[in-house]
């Protein structure tokens, strides 16, 4: 059983971002990480692969070539080999093309299950798992507080409005994950020592088989206008008052705004 | 050419509040474009209730399926229900809207946008209005010439007010087998306590954090939520602890809310917890520490002991709506 872990690298949370002048995210000026979210994709993945269920944890991403760095701290953590689908046609790329990338890729390398984490940091769309799954013509397995794989099925624990439901498909499918997976580990100083060895290859756009008229530019869609939001009220402040008199502050406060 | 489809999601028999909400939207947008609002209907009484959407502004009504089959189920239905040329499908921005607005992407190659907090027909064009790089930006996006649509345009909750009249929506009903994406199956159902308020329709949240410190922390901003007429949400801290239900969880990971007022006790305020409440229309935070992050982004900032506040909070509102 192979399990391939798409990740992406993003901007880190506490990173200084700007857009570029023709509106895209300026990734270079910015420090990179794995998306947080795409952390517990790759620990379910390990998990899976230690409990023996599954003999192959692999990782794609798609991304300019730093995004290397993403899968080299991805295979500190574990895993065997990586593989950046990486091409000058693929900046700016939306969740459209990303997805049509993804598919491409994961149809070459064909795993049984294409797991990826429930959001990413900076387009938080959550688009990608469902539009893979759709070009792939395969099952999605969405939102999982847990991924279980067992004679051909996979099943995933998905929250419902009181409790959760198990729902299975059967394999191969694309599965997304929540952070309720379990912490994702640390790399070990041994782990990101073994992580350069481990194999990382580079795909262009032709080596998926995509040509680079069939994605209308990277993107069906395009920022028009980037602006800095409304102008907010400055914050008011109640400090040290005795706790009665907080509180009639704070009902005086709902009253006027006829929140009461 | 200019018709506005809406995923419209049905819970227990009847449209679940993002249904409406969209509804709304739509007939507003389509209004803009010279089109029809149509409803996609799906869920448990879809088919009964698909009608019934009508009353907020929906002209037709085609039914994908109904039953509670997970949402991703009902895609191809819902992608031979659309066509090449109209404008835009607006789906909610939950779990399951973002899978059926996912597998339309997938299937039929249609630029996507979102999560927005405004959508608008302007020039000609469809514009998307989103808050990106942690609210400190707010961008306005369209397709690029040539893309096939419909538009995909997942919504936050709230962006739409409901306006309730009185029409009635025309029903279609649609065949599919299915496809690869009908394979997926509920084998188990599990309820666990009763039904979690539903934290998308609450007007008034009382969320709590870490700073609660347990489950009888929790049972004091019951009490004020009760007082208020609101829900109990809680930071992801909280739901890790096991104090509160993960269905309670309101950020990154959780929830996305826009209440009228969003009160936050002993929540610290990180970006994680921010994306799931920023838009709220009136924030009011208490916590101990006064150099916490939601300091810097509540309308009203109270820096004390929550335990001492809320019981009086409570007991104060109380009395003033007694009065």
């Amino acid at each position: 059983m192979k399990i391939v872990v798409c990740v992406k690298q993003v901007p880190a949370t506490t990173a200084e971002k700007r857009y570029t002048p023709d509106f895209r995210l300026d990734r270079a000026s910015a420090e990179s990480v794995i998306n947080p979210l795409d952390e517990y994709a790759i620990e379910q993945a390990l998990r899976l692969q230690e409990a023996g269920t599954v003999e192959s944890v692999a990782y794609l991403s798609m991304g300019p070539e730093q995004a290397a760095e993403a899968l080299r701290r991805a295979l500190a953590m574990g895993g065997d080999e990586a593989y950046l689908v990486t091409d000058d046609g693929l900046a700016g790329a939306d969740a459209w093309a990303t997805a049509r990338v993804l598919a491409a890729a994961l149809d070459k390398l064909a795993p049984d299950v294409a797991l990826m984490g429930m959001a990413s940091d900076d387009a938080k769309g959550s688009l990608v798992p469902g539009a893979v799954a759709a070009l792939r013509g395969l099952p999605l397995l969405s939102y999982g507080s847990e991924l279980r794989l067992e004679d051909s099925v996979a099943r995933i624990r998905r929250l419902n409005a009181t409790g959760y439901d198990i729902i299975e498909a059967a394999l191969p499918v694309v599965a997304s994950v929540t952070d309720q997976v379990g912490e994702p580990r640390y790399a070990s100083l041994k782990g990101i020592m073994a992580a350069k060895r481990k194999p990382l290859e580079n795909w262009t756009l032709a080596d998926v088989g995509i040509g680079a008229d069939e994605l209308h530019g990277a993107a069906l869609t395009r920022v028009v206008e980037v602006r800095p939001p409304e102008a907010k009220a400055p914050t008011e402040r109640i400090e040290n008052l005795p706790a009665e008199e907080a509180a009639t502050r704070i009902a005086d406060w709902l009253g006027a705004r006829k929140l009461i | 050419m200019s018709d506005v489809f809406f995923l419209a999601e049905f819970v227990g028999g009847a449209p679940a509040r993002s249904a409406q909400e969209l509804a709304t939207g739509a007939a507003a947008l389509a209004k803009q474009s010279g089109g029809s609002a149509v409803g996609l209907a799906y869920g448990e009484g879809a088919a009964e209730g698909a009608a019934g959407l009508g009353a907020w502004g929906a002209a037709r009504a085609v039914v994908l399926g109904d039953s509670n089959a997970p949402a991703i189920t009902h895609a191809a239905a819902a992608a031979s229900a659309v066509r090449d040329g109209e404008l835009a499908l607006l789906a909610p921005a939950t779990p399951n809207g973002r899978d059926l607005a996912a597998a339309m992407v997938g299937l039929l190659g249609v630029p996507a946008f979102g999560p927005v907090r405004a959508v608008r027909f302007e020039d000609g064009r469809l514009r998307a209005e989103a808050s990106t790089l942690q609210g400190t930006s707010v961008t306005i996006s369209e397709p690029v010439d040539g893309a096939p649509s419909p538009a995909v345009v997942l919504v936050l909750a709230g962006t739409f007010t409901p306006e309730e009249g009185s029409g009635t929506s025309a029903v279609e009903s649609v065949e599919t087998d299915g496809g690869p994406l009908a394979a997926e199956h509920v084998t188990e159902s599990h309820a666990e306590g009763k039904a979690a308020v539903n934290l998308e329709e609450a007007q008034v949240i009382v969320a709590g954090g870490r700073g609660v410190g347990s489950a009888e922390g929790f049972a004091q901003l019951q009490q004020l939520a009760d007082a208020l007429g609101g829900a109990v949400g809680a930071s992801r801290a909280a739901a890790d602890a096991g104090w509160v239900p993960y269905q309670l969880q309101i950020g990154q990971t959780g929830k996305v809310v826009k209440p009228a007022l969003y009160l936050a006790a002993g929540i610290s305020g990180a970006i994680q917890h921010r994306v799931g409440m920023q838009t709220a229309e009136n924030v009011v935070a208490i916590n101990k520490d006064p150099d916490a992050p939601i300091g810097e982004f509540a309308d009203l900032f109270v820096v004390g002991d929550l335990f001492a506040i809320i019981p009086k909070l409570t007991e104060e509102i109380r009395r003033r709506k007694g009065a």
